[in-house]
């Protein structure tokens, strides 16, 4: 008997356990992607290193609803509320619309704007999914010159929100609250050249290189082995030519 | 008695989280063949749960992603996007087949990927009808929905491909993970650098 009961209580946790194993980080969720807020940026990868997992996933600041700050208080994404980082700035005026990218679309409650304790937007979510894009143009009211623009995307069926912080200096000011001194110190962007835009080919023959925009037909080498484009694209790590037969041939 | 009880625990357990392995001689195709690379490089046979449900919402993520950029191509504007789409369109198609060749060697299905999301907690951004819905957009505003829908399509496949790199153990699995973080990145950087500018 007590031998069934040990049998019961094993069978009766099973199930939790493969309930609870599943779930993990799966998570997946937004920011504000234009202008570029300090996730994005670092998505963009133009902070190299110092963002952290925002980085990787600048789509999961997620904390508790009603903070103020950057990382929904999330540990691992602790730099975007550190001010002192060579944010970039974007120039405004009062009014100013911003766009939402999702990675996966909860039930919205609502969204919310707050400059300091000010909230200057708000957008109902109607509890529906949000629409593709999501676009909002809010009134950033009397602020002028840097300002830090809290975004908030407030879940319908969770209890947690999301946070993306935009850096902006509106009207021209810059007065009012002046912008860190290491502003101006940009890191040295080795680790991540500026994706090339231009279509100009590269040498025949010339060494593959990430970040390049090849055309079909360009050939270049990578490990003593010669290929030929077959697909247009601007090149990345991961996509070197042998990883790839669907953008590059072996010639 | 006691041995009913501790059979059945080893039977739920090996339910969840459980590692299998393919039989002698069926696996690793895509071994010491030769410098040339093969059409669909082949994975090792031992895995787990997380590989397989890596893999099979990577082949569900991968049509979704293959049904945007064909949207993509036939009506963005800019060249860039264009060919990101055309790019992203050819790689993603060979790493379908990749990825259902190795759900064939482990003799798992491809499952239900959608309903497979939901039971990981995502409702996942894009389904047919956003994919549809994308096609009405015209111009400029087409061109920043569908880059807006791909960078948020992509990054959710960062997400899944971070939880294989944790709990997977096949290390062609987990080699595949590590390209799929390294090329959305480049692809979401590239994306983000068109939506707000460099």
């Amino acid at each position: 008997m007590k031998l069934m009961r040990k049998a019961a209580l094993v069978l009766a946790a099973v199930p939790a356990i493969v309930f609870i194993t599943p779930v993990g980080s799966a998570s997946a969720h937004g920011y504000i992607s234009s202008p570029a807020s300090r996730a994005a940026q670092c998505a963009q990868g133009a902070l190299g290193d110092t963002c952290g997992q925002a980085r990787y996933e600048p789509q999961s600041a997620e904390g508790p609803k009603g903070l103020k700050n950057c990382s929904g208080a999330n540990g691992a994404f602790r730099e975007l509320d550190n001010d002192a980082l060579p944010w970039k700035v974007h120039n405004t005026g009062s009014s100013l619309t911003l766009t939402w990218t999702f990675t996966a679309r909860h039930v919205t409650r609502d969204y919310e704007y707050f400059i300091g304790g000010t909230r200057v937007g708000f957008v109902s979510g109607n509890n529906a999914q949000p629409s593709n894009p999501t676009t909002h143009t809010i009134n950033l009211g009397g602020f002028t010159g840097r300002q830090k623009l809290y975004a908030i995307w407030n879940i319908g069926d969770t209890v947690n929100a999301f946070y993306s912080c935009i850096d902006l200096n509106i009207n021209g000011g810059g007065t009012t609250n002046p912008p860190p001194t290491t502003t101006t110190t940009r890191p040295p962007t080795t680790t991540n050249p500026p994706v090339t835009t231009t279509t100009q080919q590269p040498p025949a023959g010339g060494t593959w290189a990430a970040n390049t925009s090849y055309a079909v037909g360009s050939t270049v080498t990578y490990g003593g082995s010669s290929y030929r484009c077959r697909q247009a694209h601007t090149s990345l790590t991961g996509w070197e030519p042998p990883n790839v037969a669907a953008l590059w041939e072996k010639v | 008695m006691k041995r009913l009880v501790i059979a059945v625990a080893v039977l739920a357990l090996a339910g969840c989280g459980g590692e299998a392995v393919v039989p002698e001689g069926q696996g690793a195709h895509g071994h010491g063949a030769s410098s040339a690379a093969p059409p669909v490089p082949g994975a090792s046979a031992r895995f787990n749960d997380a590989d397989v449900t890596f893999v099979q919402m990577m082949v569900d993520h991968l049509q979704l992603g293959i049904s945007l950029s064909q949207v993509g191509l036939a009506k963005a504007t800019s060249q860039e996007a264009k060919d990101l789409a055309g790019a992203i369109d050819v790689t993603q198609r060979e790493e379908l087949t990749m990825l259902k060749s190795w759900l064939k060697l482990w003799d798992k299905p491809e499952g239900d990927g959608a309903n497979l999301h939901v039971a990981h907690g995502g409702q996942p951004l894009l389904d047919d009808k956003v994919i549809n819905e994308a096609k009405d957009k015209n111009g400029a505003e087409f061109d920043m929905n569908f880059l807006n829908l791909m960078t948020g399509h992509q990054g959710a496949g960062v997400e899944m491909a971070l939880d294989e790199k944790k709990d997977g153990m096949n290390p062609e699995t987990t080699a595949y993970a590590e390209r799929v973080i390294a090329t959305r990145q480049g692809q979401i950087q590239q994306m983000l650098k068109i939506i707000s500018g460099p």
